[in-house]
């Protein structure tokens, strides 16, 4: 009953504060808004008003990047849907079937679904978290020092490697970038200092805030603007039409079966959703009596998958809240909304600031209900948002990245960062590498060299002292594993794309 | 040679030379730290080794199976950006050579002082002399360039923008850059032009400046430096 009580009290502080509300409605709509425009996401939207979080509580920015976590993994679907452009990869199976409804003129009940599925999923696994996220942190807290830490990051690396670059090598090589650029700097024993190049900027390191700003929000920009060179833009004609009560209720396996692929894969620090959404895709296949249907636009594709993307949202906080590690991109920045409050994300935020904790969960419980409504009258307005040419809006997102990377330390060369790192993320990205790789190696460098060092410390140097602790042997086992099994899979295993 | 194209041995080369400078470059800090035997290179030199393995990795990916994507997840990242590269003709090597060229231009403009102070002693009105003159030539170059790679363009002027804030400020560079971005983005009419410049500075002065009180790069070049000044006292 402590986390009934707790939900409430967190309801409470969240609709008794105006400013509270206002930021919830903001993120709310926003990441709806950012997810479902072509050419900018919900991390374009998170990495504007990264910097701007400095100006709120710890309390707002992380509930408004929760908020915004929810609503942007449903606002993806849209595009996914209407134009065949996954707002993010996890939405990528949701356009498997949702694009071929939209050619069929079905696009209606292709969103209606999306809204509904994604509102079902999406809170179901807020509940589950909040009963959840507690008790492992508890556990954690005994369980968890800087072997295990160490141990996790590098679980979480080498699943993150499979996921999101467009092969194995391209995977690792975009997350040992990112876990590179976390070196420049002081090192984090001795305080040396590394690839300065007799800078004094690069001696406090390369902020995360313009890179992530340049790899997300400008390199967008980039690769749109070359997208329009080759004549990509369409406006389509939409309708919300959503799916009857029974047509739902047809599909309760399917809906079931998401939620809980999703909340499993969710807990994997690295790739959560994007897994999360081809497992729920791919067992919707594998469990369908008419397999054929699949990929010309089935129904079934899009509830599995967005289901299950919305349900690894609630799952993808436990692994930061109760740990302190982010399971993606958009995880990753909120480690940075905390660290500009002083705060770290892990077990002790649970007993530190209670309040700050429950007042997040309450709020994704409430922006995945509100999907329902919100997602209903957004997509509505969105078919006259879609009308504003990209042209007017490529350079009100640059200059509002351009505000954001200048007012985190009042450096020019913070904004001339940024823009290098749109140009590199512009590169890489039609290479296929991946930014979300980077920015997580980026973001779990510092942390996995830190734990590392006081692991090696505390094991006297003996590298076999991990295998006295069952949780990091465990960990760096599965690890391994993972780096193996997908060796063999690149290398061996039969493809059909 | 397997399914290896040239464009393969281009991107291992880019990797492994990129090993190879920050493996030398290590050796700045390569200092023992007393509590911590592995000293401050082992992290970063460990990290090096791997990226020169997975370079060469994807290289014996590549020779067995050209740039097929390794499974369905790898497949969820194809956004169309490879594909529209393609269809633009945006691989060739003159295409690269090209936008280098004018990516480069922003950073010839931040150097010019330290080009010419080979030749001769500048004080502080001497280096913004060199900027305020190299400015517009550099400016013309980019326009000559510009024409044959747009997309090479749109990549150079944000950079080119960020180069000239320090010392023209933001708030005369930025309607320049709106101009900038929504004549290179396809846009020819004038007004719309004009009014999205109204709408965008607007928003972004009154969100920030007048209510947040964000402090904008206001340039130290005369008369950018008045003016942004003046402007900020308006505002606030």
């Amino acid at each position: 009953m402590d986390a009934y009580a707790n939900f409430i009290n967190g309801t409470i502080t969240l609709f008794s504060d105006p400013m509270g509300i206002l930021i919830f409605f903001g993120g709310v709509v926003g990441g709806m808004l950012f997810g479902a425009i072509p050419g900018v996401s919900m991390l374009t939207l998170a990495a504007i008003l990264l910097p701007f979080t400095a100006h709120l509580s710890a309390e707002h920015g992380i509930m408004l990047f929760s908020v915004i976590y929810c609503t942007g993994v449903y606002g993806g679907a849209i595009t996914a849907i209407l134009f065949n452009i996954p707002g993010a990869p996890e939405n990528a199976p949701t356009a498997f079937d949702g694009y071929p409804m939209t050619k069929n003129g079905e696009a209606g009940r292709a969103v209606g679904a999306a809204v509904m599925c994604s509102a079902i999923g999406g809170t179901v696994a807020a509940v589950i978290m909040m009963l959840a996220t507690a008790p492992i942190a508890n556990w954690a807290i005994s369980a968890f020092g800087p072997p295990e830490i160490f141990a996790l990051v590098f679980f979480g690396l080498a699943v993150a490697a499979t996921v999101g670059a467009k092969t194995l090598w391209k995977g690792w090589l975009s997350i040992l970038v990112g876990l590179l650029i976390a070196v420049v700097g002081m090192d984090p024993v001795g305080g040396i200092e590394r690839y300065d190049f007799n800078m004094p900027y690069l001696l406090a390191g390369i902020h995360f805030i313009p890179t992530i700003l340049g790899f997300f929000a400008v390199s967008e920009i980039f690769i749109q603007a070359e997208k329009k060179a080759t004549g990509s833009f369409k406006a389509p004609k939409i309708s919300v039409d959503f799916p009857s009560v029974a047509e739902l209720l047809a599909h309760k396996v399917a809906v079931i079966r998401s939620i809980v692929i999703g909340f499993f894969c969710g807990v994997l620090p690295g790739i959560g959703a994007t897994l999360a959404a081809f497992m729920g895709y791919n067992e919707a296949v594998r469990w369908s009596k008419d397999k054929s249907q699949f990929g010309k636009g089935k129904l079934e594709g899009v509830i599995s998958s967005e289901t299950a993307n919305n349900a690894a949202t609630g799952a993808a906080m436990i692994p930061l809240l109760a740990l302190g590690l982010p399971g993606g991109a958009l995880t990753a920045m909120m480690v940075g909304v905390f660290q500009m409050h002083d705060m770290e994300p892990g077990p002790l935020v649970f007993l530190n600031s209670p309040d700050l904790v429950w007042v997040v969960f309450s709020a994704m419980f409430f922006a995945n209900l509100s999907i329902l409504l919100v997602g209903y009258l957004e997509t509505k307005t969105i078919i006259n948002l879609l009308r504003i040419p990209f042209q007017f809006l490529a350079p009100l997102i640059l200059l509002l990245a351009t505000v954001g990377a200048y007012a985190v330390r009042g450096l020019v060369i913070d904004v001339l960062v940024m823009f290098i790192a749109g140009a590199a993320g512009f590169f890489l990205r039609r290479s296929g590498y991946s930014l979300a790789g980077i920015v997580l190696g980026l973001i779990l460098g510092k942390i996995g060299e830190q734990t590392f060092a006081q692991a090696m410390q505390m094991l006297h140097f003996e590298w076999l002292g991990f295998l006295d602790r069952p949780v990091a042997s465990v960990l760096i086992a599965a690890a391994f594993l993972t780096i193996l099994s997908s060796i063999y899979s690149a290398f061996f295993k039969k493809h059909t794309q | 040679m397997g399914k290896l194209r040239p464009v393969h041995f281009v991107e291992a080369a880019f990797w492994l030379l990129l090993s190879a400078f920050l493996y030398i470059e290590s050796f700045d800090f390569d200092r023992s730290i007393e509590i911590y035997k592995f000293g401050a290179t082992a992290w970063p030199r460990t990290l090096i080794l791997l990226m020169a393995l997975a370079a060469l990795g994807q290289l014996l990916f590549q020779y067995y199976a050209g740039d097929r994507p390794t499974g369905s997840l790898g497949a969820a990242t194809d956004d169309g950006a490879q594909e529209a590269a393609r269809k633009a003709g945006h691989s060739s090597v003159s295409w690269y050579a090209s936008t280098f060229l004018l990516l480069a231009i922003p950073f010839l403009y931040m150097r010019a002082p330290d080009f010419v102070g080979l030749l001769t002693t500048l004080d502080k009105q001497g280096v913004h002399l060199v900027k305020g003159v190299t400015a517009p030539i550099l400016f013309v170059v980019y326009l000559v360039f510009m024409r044959g790679n747009h997309v090479g363009a749109i990549l150079a002027l944000p950079i080119f923008f960020a180069a000239l804030l320090e010392d023209m400020g933001f708030y005369a560079m930025a309607p320049l850059f709106i101009i900038g971005v929504t004549l290179l983005m396809g846009e020819r009419r004038l007004q719309w032009i004009a009014l999205t410049i109204a709408l965008i500075m607007g928003v972004l002065l009154l969100m920030f400046v007048s209510l947040l009180y964000v402090g904008l790069p206001t340039g130290n070049l005369s008369p950018f430096y008045e003016f942004s000044n003046q402007l900020i006292i308006l505002l606030q």
